[in-house]
């Protein structure tokens, strides 16, 4: 029996590579469909379908006969703390449900890799995933990958969708539409050695200068000591160069047109570059965060400067030398003030051509309603609910000292950490090029010609935005 | 003729299962990806690919970034196979004796190609960290000036060539081990009546008779350097700037990255038509040698 | 005579510093996978630390390593299998015959970069509902390994003496005897290193394997990177993993290797 399906798989297969072969020589439609013929759906076009019958997230599910009996959907989620947090919590949501939910997790690089692949064949599978918005939201919902929201959200009674901060969803909207659900917030927030800056007798920097002048006493190479260290990988760096460039008044974009080669925008970048340069460890232009809170946690450098959600790579005794030693500060106040970024890094979205909407959309509720975020904040993952950041019982296992770091930082946070554009991955590449410039000593005028040459590729990738 | 149908059409029988099958396999994705890189398109499911001729291919030619990313290649496939092909012989030669523990010894000569790729990418990657890694450790207590490694725009292509020789050297060797077990007997007791020495036998009975089985191996290893994607990635991502990125990580970057599958396409067209090109080249070179000898 | 016995300890020492310096890198993943992820950064030394064993019970506890294993187990002995049925008679014959175009076909299968095949393929065996399934993975890996194996057996082949093969053939054996029982029973040696080899090119196959399997049938290497995380890379984890998975293969290569010098073709293989 098994080897009769074994070998009319075979069959299928053989018929389906020589009806492809054929198909993609002669002309018709790109395989982009998937060969499955018939017009793709336009994602404007495709009005989302009332939620009412799946059950609210909160105390209703118990009353509600299991709407979901006997079906299954395809959860795909990141690697992340969150998804460890929900693994357990999932039961108890099939259990109210009736609906089996497969779950599958990847590193965030194959994870846009394999969806891209499944998306590209008009794959019906994943029916819920995790993605990150600024990264990819915008491609992916204008390539129709995305279902748009907006109508499961408002037809949801018990959600309390207003409860979400502006910022993160504002991180999650593609054209006024709704693309997916925050489920994680970071800020870019300033890590520094309380030890070391007491026993200097240097206060915590509160504005930039005031930071590249304590880095600067503080550096000491030959002792293998360091001032500062962040990210120099040319990608990586862009979103945590962005906060430098905000606070010193500039950002990637400004009005529609590219602003990376204006004098604010410059400032930023050659502060972050300065510290990196003339005071940061050997080998910068090669780390992302994994190398740059390595080399932090190990006791060799004053500041650091990254996103919040990383905290523990410093905290935790396993992963630590100074794990009572860490202290956390607002992000120095540039010319412009004090304006780190503050965006959803992951969010959960519903494929458009999924089976199973309705089921799909249940199980975002659930895993975003209030009582789930609590349970999964408390694990150690930010989330983007208001409520249940005011609950003090969902910070409890965080560092006092970094609650009201991030608290604060919410307050005039940006809500974007990368130019927002539909090729980010392009884009920033552009920005990074001049960073890395800097960072490795090009003079003034030099840095004026390559930031006027990057921010033209920059606009020419919004133009072409607009066309699409 | 006694001969049956069967083994007068041998040679084809015994051929063609092989190549159907890599036929089967091949036809769609080749077709596939000819015709994409005639489009452009962003994989999207609301707009068709959009019909451009030949503008991806003209693109790619105008492309700095394009050009610097072969002659990359070709510097990082050369200088690596150089490496991997010399060492990988002597490796060879040297094993090729009875001692104690060979079986043992040959494992442990795979273990670089054995250890998971991704895995050691990482481990590379923390060996190279300037400040906390291992290399630059060896350097200072040597007494030597340390170095930046994978940071650096001139040291990137060296360190990644030194990771790649270090994973691949083994296979060579392997491969010219069994090689030599085919080795006939009565050119070495020749030889040994006129009184050569190991090395006169080396270079005039081993390498000639070994020669078309270290090509070959050169030849598999040639086009897998020239595709070598799993340790720059995992390292470097092809930093810094762009400076160790090679073209199957262009293509990577063209199509998961900037997401523009018509522009991936025609570099892997064009990809596959270098790697053809060094494949096609070796074979005659080793078709010419196996005349001469 | 006293001579060469110093030559020969010469070389046995040579041999010893190659291994050690080609299984340095391996040494320290042994090693740092013993360690807490500190000292793992702090670079404590090579073999002098207190060592912890979480990384290793954390592998098997939190992590279905097991399923892992067994799945990474079947593909790659599958592809192996099924890619020596197809290519030792097409090497033989293309080694024999001077089929060399017929080779070059073959060969453009591992020509091709391999991002060229993940969508149309991912577009096949989903029409196909062969998603995730064992077929799947082992038809995409066979076309990596088939190739390699054809052509180390046709070098391996033509080197073969002609006089053992043609003494069958006078004998009145046909083409297909000569081949299944004089020939590959002296190519033990090329037999196991082209498979040894497809078997490892098998077993760390990434690109097709995290396109193609899916829950039922993740492999190794895809499982190696639930240690790296948005937030978190787990070096010890991760180091331990990529112990463990060097293990199964470094068994096999002990065994086969000792089953052809013991035993196939004992007569053969010389050195």
């Amino acid at each position: 029996m098994r080897g009769k399906t074994w070998k009319g798989r075979l069959a299928v297969f053989a018929v389906l590579v020589l009806v492809l072969a054929v198909m993609a020589g002669c002309s018709g439609r790109s395989g982009g469909s998937g060969g499955s013929g018939g017009s793709p759906s336009s994602p404007a076009a495709s009005p989302p379908p009332a939620s009412s019958q799946a059950p609210a997230g909160g105390g209703e599910t118990g009353q509600t006969a299991r709407p979901f009996e006997g079906r299954s959907i395809t959860f795909v989620i990141a690697n992340h703390p969150w998804g460890e947090a929900i693994k357990p919590l999932l039961p108890e949501f099939e259990e109210a449900t009736g609906m089996t939910v497969n779950v599958d997790s990847f590193f965030e690089d194959q994870l846009t890799q394999k969806l891209t692949v499944q998306f590209a064949s008009g794959s019906s599978t994943p029916d819920v995933f995790m993605y990150r918005p600024l990264q990819e939201g915008k491609l992916f919902f204008k390539n129709g990958w995305l279902e748009a929201l907006d109508g499961y959200v408002s037809g949801s009674t018990d959600y309390d969708f207003a409860d979400f901060s502006k910022a993160a969803v504002g991180s999650t909207t593609v054209d006024g539409k709704l693309t997916g659900i925050p489920i994680i917030t970071e800020q870019e927030i300033l890590y520094y050695r309380k030890d070391v800056l007491a026993e200097k007798g240097i206060p915590v920097p509160k504005t930039l200068t005031e930071l590249v002048d304590a880095a600067r006493q503080l550096h000491d190479p030959a002792n293998e000591f360091y001032g500062f260290v962040a990210r120099g990988q040319l990608s990586p760096l862009v979103t945590q160069v962005s906060s430098f460039i905000y606070s010193e008044g500039g950002d990637f974009i400004t009005d529609g047109k590219a602003s990376i080669n204006t004098p604010e925008a410059l400032r930023g970048m050659s502060i972050y570059a300065e510290l990196l340069r003339e005071y940061g460890p050997p080998g910068v232009l090669n780390m992302s965060w994994p190398q740059a809170i390595g080399v932090f946690a190990q006791g060799k450098v004053a500041f650091y400067t990254d996103a919040s959600s990383i905290y523990q790579n410093a905290t935790d005794p396993e992963k630590s030398n100074i794990p009572d030693k860490v202290g956390f500060a607002m992000f120095p106040a540039g010319s412009a003030g004090s304006r780190p970024y503050n965006v959803t890094s992951w969010g959960l979205a519903i494929n458009a051509k999924s089976q199973n909407k309705d089921a799909a959309w249940a199980l975002i509720e659930w895993a975003t309603s209030k009582e789930i975020v609590l349970k999964t904040q408390k694990m150690g993952n930010p989330g983007a609910r208001v409520s249940v950041w005011n609950n003090p019982e969902s910070t409890s296992s965080y560092p006092p000292e970094l609650v009201e770091v991030i608290r604060e930082s919410t307050k005039g946070g940006v809500d974007h950490d990368r130019p927002t554009v539909i090729s980010v991955g392009e884009a920033r590449e552009v920005v990074g090029e001049i960073v890395q410039r800097m960072i490795t000593g090009a003079s003034e005028t030099e840095i004026q010609t390559i930031a006027d040459e990057a921010n033209k590729k920059l606009q020419e990738i919004i133009d072409r935005d607009a066309q699409r | 003729m006694p001969y049956s149908w069967f083994d007068r059409n041998i040679k084809w029988i015994y051929t063609l299962p092989a190549v159907l099958f890599v036929v089967v396999m091949m036809v769609f994705p080749i077709l596939y990806t000819v015709r994409i890189s005639f489009f452009e398109w962003s994989m999207s499911a609301a707009s068709p690919p959009v019909w451009v001729g030949l503008k991806n291919y003209q693109e790619l030619f105008a492309d700095s970034r394009f050009w610097n990313a072969v002659l990359r290649t070709f510097y990082f496939t050369f200088a690596a196979l150089l490496l991997e092909v010399v060492l990988g012989v002597a490796i060879a030669a040297l094993f090729f004796r009875r001692f104690r523990g060979k079986d043992a010894a040959k494992t442990v000569l795979m273990l670089p190609m054995v250890a998971t790729p991704v895995a050691m990418g990482l481990v590379w990657l923390l060996i190279y960290e300037p400040t906390i890694g291992a290399a630059n450790r060896v350097l200072k207590s040597l007494g030597l000036q340390p170095l930046s490694w994978l940071a650096d725009k001139h040291q990137v292509i060296p360190s990644l060539i030194l990771v790649d020789v270090w994973e691949w050297t083994p296979l060579i060797a392997l491969i010219v081990m069994a090689g030599m077990t085919t080795l006939p007997e009565e050119p070495y007791e020749s030889a040994e009546v006129d009184g050569a020495s190991a090395w006169q036998k080396f270079v005039s009975i081993t390498l000639p008779l070994l020669r078309p089985t270290i090509i070959i191996a050169a030849m598999l290893r040639l086009i897998d350097v020239l595709k070598t994607f799993d340790i720059i990635y995992a390292t470097t991502q092809g930093g810094p700037g762009h400076a160790s990125e090679t073209l199957n990580i262009y293509g990577y970057v063209l199509a998961f990255s900037h997401f523009k599958l018509g522009m991936a396409s025609a570099l892997l067209v064009i990809f596959f038509a270098v790697v053809m090109a060094f494949t096609v080249l070796m074979i005659w070179l080793r078709n010419r040698l196996g005349e001469s000898s | 005579m006293r001579k060469k016995h110093a030559f020969h300890y010469f070389a046995v020492g040579l041999i010893c510093v190659v291994l050690l310096l080609f299984s340095f890198p391996f040494l320290w993943m042994l090693s740092a996978s013993f360690k807490t992820q500190a000292q793992i950064m702090g670079n404590t030394g090579l073999i002098f630390f207190e060592p912890t064993f979480r990384n290793y019970v954390n592998v098997f506890k939190e992590h279905n390593f097991l399923k892992y294993i067994i799945n990474s187990f079947v593909v790659a002995a599958g592809a192996t299998v099924f890619s020596l049925l197809l290519g030792l008679p097409a090497a033989y014959a293309i080694a024999r015959y001077h089929m060399q175009r017929l080779g070059m076909v073959i060969l453009i299968a591992r020509i091709i970069p391999g991002i060229t095949f993940l969508i149309p393929w991912f577009i096949l065996f989903s029409m196909a509902g062969m998603v995730d399934t064992y077929a799947a993975l082992i038809l995409s890996h066979m076309l990596v390994v088939l190739p390699f194996i054809v052509w180390i057996m046709i070098a391996y082949f033509e080197a073969l003496p002609r006089e053992i093969e043609e003494s069958g053939l006078i004998d009145g054996c046909t083409v297909n005897r000569v081949f299944l029982h004089i020939v590959l029973p002296i190519s033990g040696p090329g037999i196991t290193t082209s498979s040894l080899l497809s078997f490892i090119f098998s077993w760390n196959n990434f690109m097709f394997s995290i396109i193609l399997a899916g829950d039922r049938t993740k492999t190794l290497p895809i499982a190696v990177f639930n240690f790296l995380s948005y937030s978190e890379i787990n070096w010890g984890g991760l180091m331990a993993a990529a112990c463990i998975i060097t293990l199964p293969v470094l068994a096999i290569s002990l065994m086969t290797q000792r089953y052809v010098v013991s035993g196939l073709s004992a007569g053969a293989v010389k050195g």
